[in-house]
């Protein structure tokens, strides 16, 4: 085990362990909802300060510095609105569940200290559908903060006063896209809005909305705890911090781990990870969810934070690791992906929807023996065709590791379409 | 409000200079330059763009990923290229996943010919498909409702009807079921999409999936022609293009005129092909005989019913209405008056009206325009009911809460469509609409009279009050020295009518004063009446005290209801409708059932045997539709609109006109006319506000008299008078 695992700095996961953790006495105990007593004592402005200098940025996928999110909003009397986005749905990704399972009342309590800080009284936490143990947890915890008055009408005595929902969606994928999520949230189909004007401008009903990711909020109170300087000592000169990254796939200790970014991504698949089965190989991993493009085996000293990984022609997105070892066919791995995002692919824009199907029509095809190595290229065409040109990033998602895909695993797949269509000959005879 | 006046700024398009509105979106800004970005989902009328089809991505110089043209406000100084391979490739993209699915059954499609996707494909797409896979399949054609067939194959889902159904018409009907590459159009709980502007879905469709049941298969592009005219089946006289094959009217589309109907269109007005070729159609003169009509020539049923008119004589009526035009009813007030001695005219269903008040109504800076209903700070609905009485003003209205923030008020005796929409609802006892404009009169002033007022309305002072309050503004405005509060008045005839009548308009006039309507731009008074043109109507004269330009007539005449009795009565015999009949229009069907019974003549000009002429006409005259019909109307705004043949007449019809002309020719009366557009002329020269009117300063769009110098005529000899 190296240095680095040995000595994790842990803001998140510190107690996650500890048996109940998602009652307010645990939490309170082990120093819950001091921050918040703490940034009530400051000026909004002192806060904000705060925010910014700890260079957070968001951890739900964009990574967006939460600070100049904040202020971007317009000040002002207009009614406006914080979203949590809890609609935790990129595949690979299971931090925030963690997060909201055991230690609900961090969530709460950063979504009290971000409302301050932003001038807002009104916020919801958007939760996936299938979240449901994790939603009863937060109504449960929602109960006690409001009995403790951490959440509601002049918290602790202050001028703060927060009215705070938890609301369950319907289970689909492009409702964790912020715009989507938000008609969603306003009980119309979950499409994705066009931008701009972005949520912080014209949000949820037309209000000025500050919308975040749990891993985002959740650490709000440790910034406020420790500084927002101190907190931007940690992890690298462009991503400050520790993050939450979840490990799945061919590892041997799957799950999530606390890091500070800028570690080489080997110590996290292998010392935190356990690595491969032995005797395998990683054959390719995805850094940052399902959507970001793969790398392989040669990646493993990539620095594993956001700019370095953006150097790579990959993204951080929500910090989930998936890694497919050698046992796995390339072809497997693409159409498991591009049928995920076919099936959530909301419609509206034609590239996501057409070039999504039409993807996966190709991927069968060579599944089934029926394509030729120039189907290669016409599937590299498409997701060309799709990134960029879509009303939001969902397209993206399914051709930027598709894409990624065909120009580094060119001579499996083409083995694999001869192989497929050998086979079918065979069958016919 | 303000009307948005945007500076022009200066852009570059495709390495030219170009100057275009500031903030206009890319797509309409690049037309300055004339370049065409290519669109499907984007249509203004439906409100803000969706960017959902992608088909205008450009490039914009300092943004690294393409933009979509419509949805990209252009700015001084902003570089755009529209030719580069790279916005090339993305388009041809675009049309290739857009076929992925799309059945391409062009020589099978109704569209074919005049289909967005082809012409776009044509010019943008690559000309070739990689697609070799299946493509998506479902049952087709299904009848979306009793006029519409949706093919959801060839559905591109842009978007178009659903947000017409949600945004526009707000019928809510319409939504997208399913998700992804599944995703079709269709009503929440399959129950038929029936909704009164329905069928401009089929319109806004820029591909084959939604076809007009009475179109489908009717004709091809190349098989048809197009002409524009006016739709004169209610007082919108929304404009339209009818697509005429082989001399028959197949369908009517919009033609767009933003201070008319803004490119809309209700389902009565665009579904007509039976109401222009219906068997129900009068195609030949007739004339009872034994009891039953019977077909006869045109010689023998002028003749027939000159004689009866000269025994007649000073005991003639006669009524206008519907879509007779300012032509036609100026010639038969000729005839009565020149010809008859009689001046019992009238083209109003309920009443006499003073005719200072007919004059105070005209005054040129009360009138309000269609579009000031959008962009006016509140809008007063009076006693009627506009997705009844002028449908595409509905839509107006809508427009103008959804999108510019307008406060609607609703006063009406029952309710209607528009009340979920208003800030304000109150409802007054029927009939008691004049009593109702007093009351609210009396709010707007020293309140004396509102708790008196409002009780014989029956009526909520209260409500009254706070009426007053919304019209009127705080205050607050005013005095922080912004502009004037901006009202517009929708009012029905119906307050003009009855035995509060009188009272009622002049309670109008006071709410008008006020409310200072006269002095504010984007303020007025705009009247629904009873009859598609029956502005026109009235300001041709037809009317029993104003000869043409409502100037009085010498000779006081009798109005409807009057007219009514003194047939009933023995002392009126004769009685001529010209495209009227007072047993369906809205007139008292219960003085005039008798009236009618009584009449030893009565000479209708008509287009269907409806139930009081099939009964009781002598003599009718097949009248033309609006597809055949030369002359000119009144926009209920005062907008002259110019009626065009678009087919040959059916049958025998002949030019209504040409009718009343041969009629006073066989009386002994010289109307001096040769020609439809002579009519027209002698209208010009006897209304003194319309002076030097020409139908080609009419032109396609229609010109309103307040807007010319003439209009002062009418200012003047009011301040003489």
């Amino acid at each position: 085990m190296s240095a680095a695992t040995a000595e994790r700095r842990m803001l998140l996961l510190n107690d996650i362990d500890e048996p109940g953790l998602a009652t307010r006495e645990v939490y309170e105990r082990r120093g819950g909802y001091e921050s918040l007593r703490k940034a009530l004592s400051m000026e909004p402005e002192a806060l904000l300060t705060e925010l910014k200098d700890s260079g957070l940025r968001g951890r739900g996928g964009a990574g967006f510095a939460m600070g100049t999110k904040v202020s971007f909003l317009p000040k002002g009397a207009a009614q406006k609105y914080l979203v949590c986005n809890a609609d935790e749905s990129e595949p690979g990704t299971f931090k925030d569940r963690e997060l909201m399972q055991k230690c609900p009342h961090m969530l709460i309590e950063g979504i009290a200290i971000a409302t301050w800080a932003a001038g807002i009284s009104r916020a919801f936490i958007y939760i996936r559908g299938e979240y449901v143990l994790q939603a009863d947890i937060l109504d449960a915890a929602l109960a006690e903060a409001r009995e403790a008055g951490y959440v509601g009408q002049n918290i602790l005595g202050s001028e703060h006063s927060l009215s705070l929902v938890v609301h369950r969606g319907a289970g689909a994928y492009i409702c964790g896209e912020e715009t989507g999520l938000l008609d969603s949230l306003e009980g119309k189909r979950g499409n994705p809005r066009l931008k701009p004007p972005f949520p912080a401008i014209n949000g949820l009903y037309q209000g000025p909305t500050l919308i975040n990711n749990v891993e985002t909020l959740s650490t709000v109170p440790s910034i406020v705890k420790m500084g927002g300087e101190a907190y931007a000592s940690l992890g690298t000169e462009t991503s400050k911090g520790t993050k939450l990254v979840s490990i799945s796939g061919h590892v041997q200790r799957p799950g999530n781990y606390e890091i500070e970014l800028g570690i080489p991504s080997r110590e996290i698949i292998y010392d935190l990870a356990g690595g491969p089965a032995d005797g395998r190989q990683v054959k390719c991993w995805f850094p940052g969810g399902s959507s970001s493009p793969v790398l392989t085996g040669d990646d493993l000293d990539i620095p594993y934070d956001f700019d370095s990984l953006a150097k790579a022609g990959t993204m951080l997105g929500s910090g989930a690791i998936i890694v497919v070892d050698d046992s796995t066919p390339i072809l497997d791995v693409a159409l498991k992906t591009a049928k995920f995002y076919r099936h959530e692919s909301c419609g509206k824009c034609t590239p996501c929807r057409e070039g999504t199907n039409w993807t996966v029509k190709m991927l069968e095809r060579i599944a089934a023996g029926e394509a030729t190595p120039m189907d290669l290229d016409i599937m590299a065409s498409v997701c060309t065709n799709i990134i960029g040109n879509c009303l939001c990033v969902l397209g993206d998602a399914m051709a930027m590791p598709i894409g990624s895909m065909i120009a580094k695993f060119r001579g499996e797949f083409e083995q694999s379409i001869e192989q497929a269509r050998l086979a079918a000959e065979g069958a016919l005879v | 409000m303000p009307r948005p006046n945007p500076r022009m700024i200066t852009f570059t398009i495709d390495g030219r200079e170009t100057q275009a509105p500031e903030s206009s979106m890319l797509v309409d800004a690049a037309k300055h330059g004339d370049v065409e970005i290519p669109v499907f989902c984007y249509e203004p009328k439906l409100g803000g763009p969706v960017g959902a089809c992608r088909m205008c991505l450009v490039e914009v110089e300092g943004i690294p990923k393409l933009q979509p043209g419509c949805a990209t406000p252009v700015k001084d100084g902003m570089v755009v290229n529209t030719q580069s391979e790279r916005v090339k490739e993305a388009q041809r993209g675009v049309v290739e996943f857009l076929l992925v699915n799309h059945p391409l059954d062009c020589p099978v499609c109704d569209k074919g010919g005049e289909c967005p996707l082809q012409d776009i494909s044509f010019g943008w797409g690559g000309g070739i498909s990689r697609f070799v896979e299946p493509k998506r399949h479902f049952v087709k054609p299904v009848e979306l409702s009793s006029k519409i067939a949706i093919d959801r194959e060839r559905c591109i889902l842009c978007y178009r009807c659903v947000r017409f159904s949600q945004d526009v018409s707000e019928d809510h009907q319409l939504v997208l079921l399913e998700r992804g590459a599944h995703s079709y159009v269709a009503t929440f709980d399959g129950h038929p999409y029936e909704a009164p502007f329905s069928g401009n879905i089929v319109e806004l469709c820029p591909v084959g999936a939604l076809t007009a049941l009475p179109y489908r298969f009717k004709a091809r592009p190349w098989d048809i022609e197009d002409a524009g005219t006016v739709c004169t089946l209610c007082p919108s006289q929304c404009n339209v293009t009818l697509t005429v094959r082989d001399e028959k009217v197949l369908r009517a589309l919009a033609r767009e005129n933003p201070e008319v109907d803004d490119g809309w269109l209700c389902n009565r007005g665009r579904f007509v092909r039976d109401a222009i070729h219906g068997p129900q159609r009068v195609t030949e003169p007739m004339i009872r005989d034994g009891g039953v009509l019977r077909p006869t020539t045109w010689e023998r049923a002028l003749a027939e019913a000159a004689g009866a008119l000269a025994r007649a004589g000073e005991h003639s009526a006669a009524l206008a209405g519907g879509g007779a035009t300012n032509e036609e009813g100026f010639l038969l007030a000729r005839i009565l008056r020149e010809r008859l001695g009689s001046p019992h005219i009238d083209s109003r269903p309920a009443g006499k009206l003073p005719l200072e008040l007919h004059r105070a109504l005209a005054e040129p800076s009360l009138q309000a325009r269609v579009s000031d209903l959008e962009h006016a700070h509140a809008v007063l609905v009076l006693d009627c009911d506009p997705v009844r009485d002028m449908p595409i003003i509905d839509l107006r209205i809508r427009k103008g809460v959804r999108h510019k923030g307008v406060a609607l008020a609703i006063a009406s005796q029952e309710p209607g469509a528009l009340d979920r929409r208003a800030a304000e609802v109150v409802r007054f006892a029927p009939g008691m609409g004049g009593v109702f404009a007093q009351a609210l009169a009396s709010a707007l002033g020293d309140g004396a009279e509102v708790d008196r007022l409002a009780q014989q309305a029956g009526s909520d002072a209260q409500a009254v009050r706070s009426l007053a309050t919304l019209l009127a503004g705080t205050g607050a405005q005013d005095a922080a020295g912004q502009e004037p509060r901006e009202v517009a008045i929708v009012w029905g005839e119906a307050l003009a009518s009855g035995e509060h009548g009188a009272a009622g308009v002049q309670a109008l006039l006071t709410i008008a004063q006020r409310l200072g309507l006269a002095e504010t731009s984007g303020a007025g008074l705009l009247e629904v009446p009873a009859e598609a043109n029956g502005r026109g109507l009235r300001e041709a004269g037809v009317l029993p005290n104003a000869g043409p330009g409502l100037r009085p007539s010498p000779e006081p005449g009798m109005d409807a209801r009057s007219i009514a009795r003194a047939l009933a009565g023995g002392d009126l015999t004769a009685l001529q409708l010209l495209q009227c009949d007072p047993l369906v229009d809205g007139y008292d069907r219960e003085l005039w059932a008798p009236a009618l019974e009584r009449a030893t003549t009565v000479i209708a000009h008509a287009s269907t045997l409806t139930e009081g002429i099939a009964e009781h006409a002598n003599v009718v005259f097949p009248a033309e539709s609006h597809a055949e019909k030369e002359g000119t109307v009144v926009h209920p705004d005062g907008r002259i609109q110019r009626l065009r043949p678009v087919i040959g007449r059916e049958g025998q019809t002949r030019a209504g006109w040409l009718v009343l002309a041969d009629l006073a020719a066989q009386l002994g009366l010289d109307l001096g006319v040769n020609t439809g557009p002579e009519v027209t002329e002698q209208l010009a020269e006897a209304v003194p506000f319309y002076a030097g009117l020409t139908l080609q300063e009419i032109g396609p769009k229609g010109v309103r008299w307040q807007d010319r110098d003439a209009a002062r005529r009418l200012h003047a000899e009011r301040v003489a008078g």
